[in-house]
């Protein structure tokens, strides 16, 4: 009994050991810096005096105030729906798809869709600068098609829409055949079987069945799109603003430390709360546990 | 009776596409192949794009050539060698912090473990872009207090590319061992080896495929980290994927997509190997 107890005591001792180091990172190099970030979101800004230490909730009430703000607030959030919602009906077929195959060079396609996963978005983003820009591959091709010489995608919120709906695709596509994999086969044959069509077959019992994993892969793409960094940079152009490069702009060019802090929380807790609604929305038996 | 024939009737119609579903068909291959066109057209585009002979994007190029990939590693040396550098500290040292918490993680059991497990994967959550600005800003008020110079140092840079490797490390030796058998060690330590020996000799063989993928993700992760990055540069220390974003503001031609086309072979190999040694890729997404 007194040897079971010491010998659970030295077990946590070491898992403390163990555990110690990462943990000690974490509180140091994340939650502190959080902590202060917040404290930083607090105070005033002047742009003579740079930082006055107070605590005011003056940066996010002029955030809300702002026309401004709250426009790239809204455009973030839209662009982040649009990109994701187009993410989904682009990203299921092909999931569904390969969920289904039983090629021998299955295991090559995922390699192939973990690939870009891995690029880095500024590397990603390359292809479609090229496609895109003025003079890239669209633009030439209408104009010779269609004769329009002024159409340029390339700094509009629809490039930044296909970025980042080509950068979080892979992303949804390898989420959603998981989901489709753990579907048995055997329910459609036999909704097919008792006289379903393809489509009705998917949207009574694949489609019900697969809810609970798709609600996660929508709501992990579109906080994926809230925060996009590279894209709305290189494919919006210094003119289009949304909130993750916002951060950086108010921090790097107008040194405004609060007013970034103030940003980065604001669009922390949009992608928070707006993930947590959409869980809420789902009915409770389609809901992951 | 009846019942059965209907059954029937209804058979044969669904073997018959109709109109209606046909258009579904035709429908769902047309959002398949869109799906492939947007994940793949831009990175093939890349690849054709870096063997063109000229200065900016002019199709159909004049010629072909290979020139632009002898100019990739002068043109972005600097930048690459601090990336080299911060993964050379970052990689191992994620390796000794996170594989002893994965360990903890799945072995032992005590309260406020799922709390712990949270914390530490964490990083892999918050916006990196709130991150890197959070560190640099704590970096800056440690400063001030004890005069050390950290802000826009090397150290800081790397503990921030720690917090950033650490969780897949984490991440990766959890699944490792997960559902593994613990009677081979049960067995090694009642025929008399001590603990430290059960490890070395038993687990840590076990481990061996998580580590390697855990080694090679962490590298990736460090290789490729853009927005907690933009914070912690500093004049002369810049690392490649900022460099990158630095030169792609004002220019996009050929030598961008060969070095992209590079970094893609990198990747693509290291995904290839640990696919084919280490561990099948499609079991992480589960």
């Amino acid at each position: 009994m007194a040897r079971g107890a010491r010998g659970e005591q030295g077990s946590a001792r070491l898992a403390g050991a163990l555990l110690g180091p990462a943990t000690v990172l974490v509180l140091l190099v994340l939650v502190a810096p959080l902590a202060l970030l917040f404290r930083y979101s607090l105070d005033k800004f002047d742009p003579s005096q740079l930082i006055i230490p107070a605590v005011t909730a003056e940066n996010y009430i002029s955030f809300v105030g702002s026309r401004f703000y709250l426009d790239i607030l809204l455009r973030t959030i839209e662009v982040a729906a649009v990109s994701t919602a187009l993410c989904v009906v682009f990203g299921a077929p092909v999931a569904y798809r390969l969920a289904r195959t039983t090629s021998r060079y299955k295991s090559a396609m995922v390699l192939a869709l973990m690939l870009p996963l891995f690029m880095g978005a500024t590397a990603r983003t390359v292809g479609w600068m090229i496609l895109l820009s003025h003079g890239g591959v669209v633009n030439l091709t209408l104009r010779t098609l269609a004769g329009h010489s002024r159409f340029d995608l390339m700094y509009t919120p629809t490039a930044v829409i296909i970025g980042i709906l080509s950068f979080n695709l892979p992303y949804m596509v390898l989420m959603l055949q998981a989901v489709f994999e753990r579907i048995d086969i055997s329910l459609e044959e036999a909704a097919s079987g008792l006289g379903a069509t393809p489509l009705r077959a998917f949207a009574r019992v694949v489609g019900p069945l697969a809810l609970p994993g798709l609600s996660i892969a929508t709501i992990l793409c579109f906080i994926l799109a809230m925060n996009a960094y590279a894209t709305p940079v290189l494919l919006g152009g210094p003119r289009f603003h949304m909130m993750a490069p916002q951060v950086y702009v108010e921090f790097a060019s107008n040194n405004n430390w609060p007013l970034a802090a103030s940003v980065a929380f604001v669009l922390m807790a949009t992608t928070i709360a707006l993930a947590v609604l959409a869980n809420r929305l789902i009915p409770d038996r389609y809901r992951a546990p | 009776m009846d019942a059965a024939r209907g059954g029937e009737v209804r058979a044969w119609r669904s073997a018959v596409p109709d109109r209606g579903s046909r258009l579904v068909g035709a429908g769902f291959w047309l959002l398949f192949a869109g799906g492939l066109v947007l994940i793949f057209l831009p990175l093939v585009l890349t690849v054709y794009l870096s063997f063109f002979d000229e200065k900016l994007i002019i199709f159909p190029p004049r010629a072909y050539t290979t020139q632009w990939y002898s100019e990739v590693i002068p043109h972005f040396a600097s930048p690459l060698l601090t990336t080299l550098e911060v993964a050379a500290i970052a990689v191992p040292g994620s390796l000794l912090l996170g594989v002893p918490a994965g360990l903890a993680l799945v072995r032992s059991d005590f309260r406020g473990k799922g709390a712990i497990a949270t914390l530490l994967l964490a990083p892999l959550t918050v916006p990196l872009i709130a991150v890197g600005l959070a560190v640099y800003l704590f970096a800056v008020s440690v400063e001030e207090v004890t005069g050390a110079p950290l802000a826009g140092s090397f150290y800081v840079l790397v503990a921030g590319h720690l917090l950033v490797t650490t969780p897949w490390v984490v991440r990766l030796v959890v699944a490792s061992l997960v559902g593994y058998d613990r009677s081979a060690e049960e067995a090694a330590a009642s025929l008399g080896a001590r603990p430290l020996t059960v490890f070395r000799r038993v687990t840590l063989p076990a481990m061996r495929q998580g580590l390697i993928a855990a080694l090679l993700f962490s590298f990736i992760a460090t290789f490729g980290e853009l927005e907690m990055t933009l914070f912690l540069i500093s004049p002369g220390m810049t690392t490649l994927p900022i460099a990158l974003l630095g030169y792609l503001k004002y220019h996009i031609d050929p030598l961008i997509a060969a070095t992209t086309t590079l970094q893609m072979v990198l990747i693509g190999s290291i995904l290839a190997f640990i696919d084919r040694f280490v561990i099948r890729l499609g079991q992480l997404v589960r």
